[in-house]
Order: structure tokens, then C-alpha cells, then sequence
């Protein structure tokens, strides 16, 4: 049996009383893409954070590679976070840099990597995602679904281990979603472990290994998503399902 | 704002005085005031060069050099002790704390050694015995005759000098203006502001004798010896350097040197002085003053910058003791300058701070007004981290980049673009605020007008002069900035 990449442990987060997250505890194997859906509110992008630790768990523990987290320094924190790219609705590209300078940042100042290595990483990474004739624009000149592509590449310069989406393309035109869509699938295909948080039921059923159905700070379910969709099991879970296959 | 540049002055010098008389007994015992300034082999003579004849400003081929009665004094002491002398000039205000404070080693401006004084300071024998007239407007010369004549009216005289105090005292029904400078008195005479302006005899003859519109009456005013006369002004408890100097003094006066040698060779500079008024007779002058205004505004800038980003870090720092500590630090520096005039933040180092060490006046001006701007620069910089947008620092971070790193790279350049309008006005304020140095004798522009004025007797055009000049600085610089504005701006 393989080692769990992620491992979380009797996970729970609150904002001042309010408890958002619970008690979870999941784990993630490597290669392995988890879809988590759920209302909005329910703590998705919460949960997401708290794996990178972008927010810092109120109590429970979080592993990556089998080092907790929660009990690390924040420099073996900040090293673990590079394995881990995190791709966000919002794009949040870096508006004062191009779109090369983008993706070259992190690998130049966190790895030390030579500006030739990362100009050349660059180029193949924006091939990747069908923009290399943009590596000189900048991001406010881009199109939705060409700066989460972007994103997505900056993300990936750092030769993550795992990559976090939290709902890529709720901000999208619906005619773009489909080009950030097939992006993750051919990474997905590349065997890239990946947890997604997202709306775009077509993409979950056949893309996702698993499915993670989250709602009032719990993980209600966790199942393959012919099973998911075919059978939920918990109220919670069918309700949401009949009001968005309406 | 004269006014209340007088009652800083005064704060200050009685912050100074008290705190320095602990340490002025202590010096008494062991007087080394000779041997200090002939082991260093200059002496520093402090003047306040608007007041011809005993010192002004003339230009000796092609430089601007300050001349007059009291160099020659200056110099005939320095000789005699066997050093060189050195002369730096400030506004009258600031000699004696500048005395006190060691920045020069002697003051020699006209100086009557009055009572008060002599509690601060000591005094050589007198050098020189005149007395006071009034200039008027010649064509006015009619209507008065002496102090008793300004019934209703206002006359003037230089702040903090005897004949101010002594015209308030001696006239009845008559306002009394002081103003800093003897150039602005007589612009303002000219201008019917002033009825009249009191000043020492030699200094009235000078103005009348270059300035064909004005005549003199005298004062008649019931004055004392030490009134009317002027004394070589030491630190208190130097008596042997005191000592020394009065060799030369009473030689002075044996030998009526003031009146034989050293006023004629003033009045020939005088006359040389203003053969050529023109402005562009001065342009070395205005230069001058525009390079150190620039300096001084630049360093400031820059240093103001630094600080002001770690102030801002400091005042966003959260978490444990150190930094909240740091964050409150901060934040009452922040607090404490802007809520202090840069006036009085300019004195205090330059003559509070002088107390510790010795810094020259630009140095002290650039140090006070970094200061100074850097709490503004912290505020605006602080805005503008907090304009920049949280997920920045969420992308930033999930790529593995450290606060630090987030923060130069991701953070600041975005915010510095948000604040370049902001920063570039400080830039702008700063040019035209920096003239607050020109108080501690530094030769930026507003110095060196007032240097131009005295020694043109023209009282306004060369305000108007550097009135331009500050524009084309002002315009040239928003310019430049509106430019490296557009730059920045990719979206
Ligand atoms: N920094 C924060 N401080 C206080 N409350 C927060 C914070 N972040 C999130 N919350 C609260 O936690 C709850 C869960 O938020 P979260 O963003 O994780 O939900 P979500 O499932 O991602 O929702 P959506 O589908 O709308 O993105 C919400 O009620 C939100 O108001
Ligand atoms: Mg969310």
C-alpha cells in the first residue's frame, strides 16, 4: 500500500467561536484527484487553506509526506508549502510583473534557480497551457481563462507534489471555463495528485477518484462519484444534489 | 511665524541653558577654552551677516564672502591668539545658543552685552561704542524727528536685539514690529509698513549712503553704555580664552582701529557691493541655493523613505512582545512628529542633538527633516500595503515565498505604485519646506535670497527670483514624477 501524501487528523477551525471546520480527518494518496463540493459557506475554501496552512488549524493536525505540519517552524513550513501549488478563484497573478516574471519569481527566489533554468521551465510550462505567445504580456491584458492558465503554470514552476484548486473557474465567462477545465485534465491525466474545490459537476464525475461531499464542518461523505451521484447517502447530500442538477 | 519661530527659540535656548548649567561649573575649575581652540587652531566666529557695516555679505571676485567691522575685529583676535579664523553665519536668533551649544566659539555681531546676556554668557571689553538712529523714508523726513515723533505709527527693529527691547520700552503710543532680518525691516519701511526702523548708527549711514530713497534721523534714546555698545561674546566660564581676546580688544580701542581702519574698509565693500544690483550679478549665489535646497531635499527623501518603510513594517508587526513593543515604538514616533512643527524638530537637532555631537548645520538639516518626512513617508506607505489586495499575499505565500520575500517582491513594488502620487507631493512639499534649514544658517535658497537682499538692499526681486526658481524646481520635479507615473502603470 502506498503512503498517504495528505493526512489529516481531527481537523477543526474557527474564526472567533465561530467553528467552521470541525472535525475531519481524510487522507489523499498520491496521484489521486479528490473533487470537494458542498453549499457555499460550508468551510471548502477553509478546509483548502488550512491544508497549506494559509490559515492555521484551531486544533487537529495536518501532514504532508508524513511531517505534521501544525508543529513545524515557519521555514520548514515555508519549504513544505512549495510542494504544495495552490490555484485560486481569483487568479491573484501579480499585476506588476509580466506573465514570465510571474511563473519565474518563486522558483528564482525561493529555489535559487538560475534565471536561464526558469526562463526556459517558463517557456515549457506556458506551452503547457497554450500561452507561450503571451510570456511577455501582463496580466491585466489577459482574459479570465487565460490568467488562471497563467496561474496554474505559476503554480506548477515549483514542481509541486500536490495542487490545490479552490473553485478555478467560478469567476470565469462560461465560454472559458472549458479551456482551464481541459488544463487540469491533462494534468490529472499526468498523474498529478489534486484537490479541487469546485461547481463544475461534469468535470467531478469524470476526472475525480473521489469525491468529498462537505457541509456544516464535516466531510458528510466520501465516495467514488458514480456513487455519489447515483447514491447519496446523506440528506445533506441529496438536497444539494436536487437543487444543482435541477 | 516670525513670532512664533521667537518663542521656539526661546523654549529652546531655556531647555538648553538649563540643562547646560549643570555642566558649566564644572567647567569653570577647569578652564581649557584656550588651550582647546589653539590645540584646534581655528576659531569659529558666529555672525549674522545682514548688518552693515559690522558684517554683511559682498561678493570679493566673483565669491560671496562675509565682511564687514567685526570680521576685522574677528580676525585682529584670532591673530592674536595665533589661529585661523573661521566665520559661519546664521540668523541673530541662533548665535547665542549656537554659543552655548559649541557650534561656534565666539559671537561677534554687533552685540550689546547687556545684563541678561551676561547671565549666559561672557563678554570681552567693549570693541566698539555708537549709538542709534532711526531710518525713515526720505520722503517722509520731514514729518519726523526722533523716537517721540511715531506717535500712532509703527516702527521696526531686528528681533531679539537691544533696540528692539529698548524702542519698546522708550516710546509710548507707538507698535513695535521685529522681524529677523534688517533687509526685511527696510522692505517693509519702503513698502509704508513701518513709519521708521531703529538700528545702530554705523548701520543706519550704511543704508542711507546706498540707498538714495532713505534718510536718517537720530533716536535720541536715553540708552546706558553697555547699550549702545558691542562686546566679543565667549561661552560662559571661558575665562582665559576671554582673556586672551581682550589683549586684542583693549588694542582695538587704544588704537580707534574701528574707526580708522575697519569701517572705511566696510564702506568699500559696501560701495563695490551694490555698484551692480542686478540679479544676474547673483546668479552664483541663487545657484548655490538651489543645489544645497536640492540636496537637502533628495537625502531627505531617500533617508525619509528608508525610514519610513520600517516604520510602517514596524507599525503592521503583530505577534509577540518584541513586536508589539516595536509596533507601539512606532507608532508614538509616528505620532510625535506630526503632531511637532519641523521647525522646532530642525533645532533640536541641530542644537540639541549638537550637545552629543558636533554636526554641521546641512548634515543636522538633512537628519531632521529625514525624520520628519519619514513619519509621513511611514503613513502613506502603510496605506498603501493595506490598499494592496489580500490574495497578493495568499499567492505569494503558497508559492513557498517567506514574508520578507512576498513583501519586496509582491507587497512594496504595488504599493509604492499605489502611493507614487502620494510620495511624489512629500517630494514636492519638501523642496519648498526644506527652506525651513535656512533658520541654522544652511545656504538653501531662501538663505541665499536673504543673503541677495542684504547685500542689494533690493528687497524684493530677488523674492521673486527664487519664486521662479522654486517653480521650475516644483514643476520640473512633478514632471519627472508624472512620468515614472506612467510608467508603473501596466494596468
Ligand atoms: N478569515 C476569516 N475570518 C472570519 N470568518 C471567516 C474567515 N474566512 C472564512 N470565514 C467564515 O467561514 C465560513 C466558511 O467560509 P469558506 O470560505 O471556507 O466557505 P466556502 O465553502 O469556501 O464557501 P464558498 O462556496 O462561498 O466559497 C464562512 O461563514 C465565512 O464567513
Ligand atoms: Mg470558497
Amino acid at each position: 500500500m502506498t503512503k498517504p501524501i495528505i493526512e489529516v487528523k481531527n481537523l477543526a477551525k474557527d474564526f472567533d467561536g465561530n467553528a467552521v471546520l470541525k472535525d475531519i480527518t481524510e487522507q489523499v494518496d498520491p496521484g489521486q484527484v479528490i473533487v470537494v463540493i458542498g453549499p457555499s459557506g460550508s468551510g471548502k475554501s477553509t478546509f483548502l487553506r488550512c491544508l497549506n496552512l494559509l490559515e492555521t488549524p484551531t486544533s487537529g493536525q495536518v501532514a504532508f509526506d508524513g511531517q505534521d505540519l501544525t508543529t513545524l517552524d515557519t521555514k520548514r513550513v515555508n519549504e513544505l508549502r512549495e510542494q504544495m501549488g495552490m490555484v485560486f478563484q481569483g487568479f491573484n497573478l501579480f499585476p506588476n510583473m509580466s506573465v514570465l516574471e510571474n511563473i519565474k519569481l518563486a522558483p528564482m527566489k525561493v529555489k535559487g534557480t538560475s534565471d536561464a533554468d526558469a526562463t526556459k521551465r517558463a517557456h515549457e510550462l506556458l506551452q503547457q497551457v497554450n500561452l507561450d505567445d503571451h510570456a511577455d504580456a501582463f496580466p491585466s491584458s489577459l482574459s479570465g481563462g487565460q490568467k488562471q492558465r497563467v496561474a496554474i503554470a505559476r503554480a506548477l514552476a515549483m514542481d509541486p507534489k500536490v495542487m490545490l484548486f479552490d473553485e478555478p473557474t467560478s469567476a470565469l465567462d462560461p465560454e472559458m471555463v472549458g479551456e482551464v477545465l481541459n488544463v487540469m485534465k491533462d494534468l490529472a491525466n499526468q498523474g498529478m495528485t489534486m484537490v479541487v474545490v469546485t461547481h463544475e459537476m461534469g468535470f467531478a464525475k469524470s476526472v475525480a477518484d473521489r469525491i468529498w461531499f462537505m457541509a456544516d464542518g464535516y466531510i458528510q461523505e466520501n465516495s467514488t462519484p458514480d456513487d455519489f451521484f447515483a447514491h447519496p447517502q446523506t440528506e445533506r447530500a441529496q438536497d444539494f444534489l436536487s437543487k444543482i442538477l435541477m | 511665524m516670525k513670532k512664533k519661530l521667537l518663542f521656539m527659540l526661546a523654549l529652546v535656548v531655556t531647555l538648553l541653558v538649563g540643562w547646560g548649567a549643570t555642566s558649566t561649573t564644572a567647567q569653570a575649575a577647569t578652564d581649557n577654552s584656550l588651550a582647546r581652540v589653539q590645540k584646534k587652531g581655528t576659531l569659529v566666529m558666529g555672525t549674522s551677516p545682514d548688518y552693515p557695516p559690522y558684517e554683511f555679505q559682498a561678493t570679493v571676485h566673483g565669491k560671496s564672502k562675509i565682511v564687514g567691522m567685526d570680521v576685522a575685529v574677528g580676525q585682529k583676535i584670532a591673530k592674536g591668539l595665533g589661529v585661523k579664523l573661521v566665520v559661519k553665519s546664521m540668523s541673530f536668533d541662533s548665535l547665542l545658543v549656537a554659543l552655548q551649544t559649541g557650534k561656534v566659539d565666539m559671537v561677534i555681531s554687533g552685540m550689546n552685552p547687556t545684563p541678561a546676556r551676561k547671565k549666559n554668557v561672557d563678554f570681552t571689553h567693549l570693541y566698539y561704542q555708537g549709538g542709534y538712529s532711526i531710518v525713515v523714508n526720505k520722503s517722509e523726513k520731514g514729518l519726523y524727528k526722533d523716537k517721540d515723533s511715531f506717535k500712532g505709527k509703527t516702527i521696526g527693529a531686528q528681533t531679539g536685539s537691544t533696540m528692539y527691547n529698548e524702542s519698546k520700552k522708550q516710546t509710548t503710543d507707538t507698535k513695535v514690529k521685529g522681524m529677523t532680518s534688517v533687509s526685511d525691516l527696510i522692505l517693509a519701511l519702503q513698502s509704508h509698513k513701518l513709519a521708521g526702523v531703529a538700528m545702530e548708527k554705523p548701520s543706519a549711514q550704511a543704508y542711507v549712503a546706498n540707498n538714495k530713497q532713505l534718510a536718517m534721523i537720530p533716536s535720541h534714546f536715553n540708552l546706558s553704555a553697555s547699550d549702545t555698545s558691542a562686546a566679543v561674546a565667549f561661552k560662559k566660564g571661558s575665562t582665559s580664552l576671554v582673556t586672551a581676546a581682550n589683549k586684542s580688544v583693549d588694542q582695538i580701542r587704544k588704537q580707534d582701529l574701528v574707526n580708522k581702519d575697519y569701517l572705511p574698509a566696510a564702506g568699500k565693500y559696501l560701495k563695490t557691493n551694490t555698484v551692480n544690483t542686478s540679479m544676474w550679478h547673483y546668479w552664483k549665489a541663487f545657484l548655490t541655493g538651489v543645489k544645497y535646497t536640492l540636496i537637502i531635499t533628495v537625502c531627505s527623501v531617500f533617508f525619509g523613505f528608508i525610514l519610513g518603510v520600517l516604520l510602517s513594517l514596524a507599525r503592521m508587526a503583530k505577534g509577540g512582545v518584541i513586536k508589539t513593543a516595536l509596533r507601539w515604538l512606532a507608532t508614538a514616533y509616528v505620532e510625535f512628529i506630526r503632531g511637532t512643527p519641523m521647525m522646532v524638530q530642525v533645532m533640536f537637532v541641530y542644537f540639541g542633538l549638537g550637545l552629543i555631537v558636533n554636526l554641521p548645520a546641512l548634515t543636522s538639516g538633512i537628519i531632521a527633516i529625514s525624520l520628519n518626512s519619514g513619519a509621513y513617508i511611514a503613513e502613506y506607505i502603510r496605506g498603501g500595503i493595506n490598499s494592496v489586495d489580500d490574495g497578493q499575499t495568499e499567492a505569494a505565500r503558497s508559492l513557498g515565498l517567506t514574508n520578507t520575500a512576498t513583501l519586496r517582491y509582491v507587497v512594496l513594488p504595488q504599493a509604492l505604485k499605489n502611493i507614487w502620487p502620494s510620495l511624489g507631493n512629500e517630494f514636492i512639499t519638501l523642496i519648498k519646506d526644506s527652506s525651513i534649514v535656512s533658520i541654522i544658517g544652511v545656504s538653501e535658497l531662501i538663505f541665499q535670497s536673504n543673503i541677495v537682499r542684504s547685500d542689494t538692499y533690493r528687497g524684493v526681486a530677488p523674492i521673486a527670483v527664487i519664486m521662479v526658481l522654486y517653480f521650475i524646481m516644483t514643476f520640473t520635479a512633478s514632471r519627472i514624477l508624472n512620468y515614472f507615473e506612467r510608467r508603473m502603470q501596466h494596468d
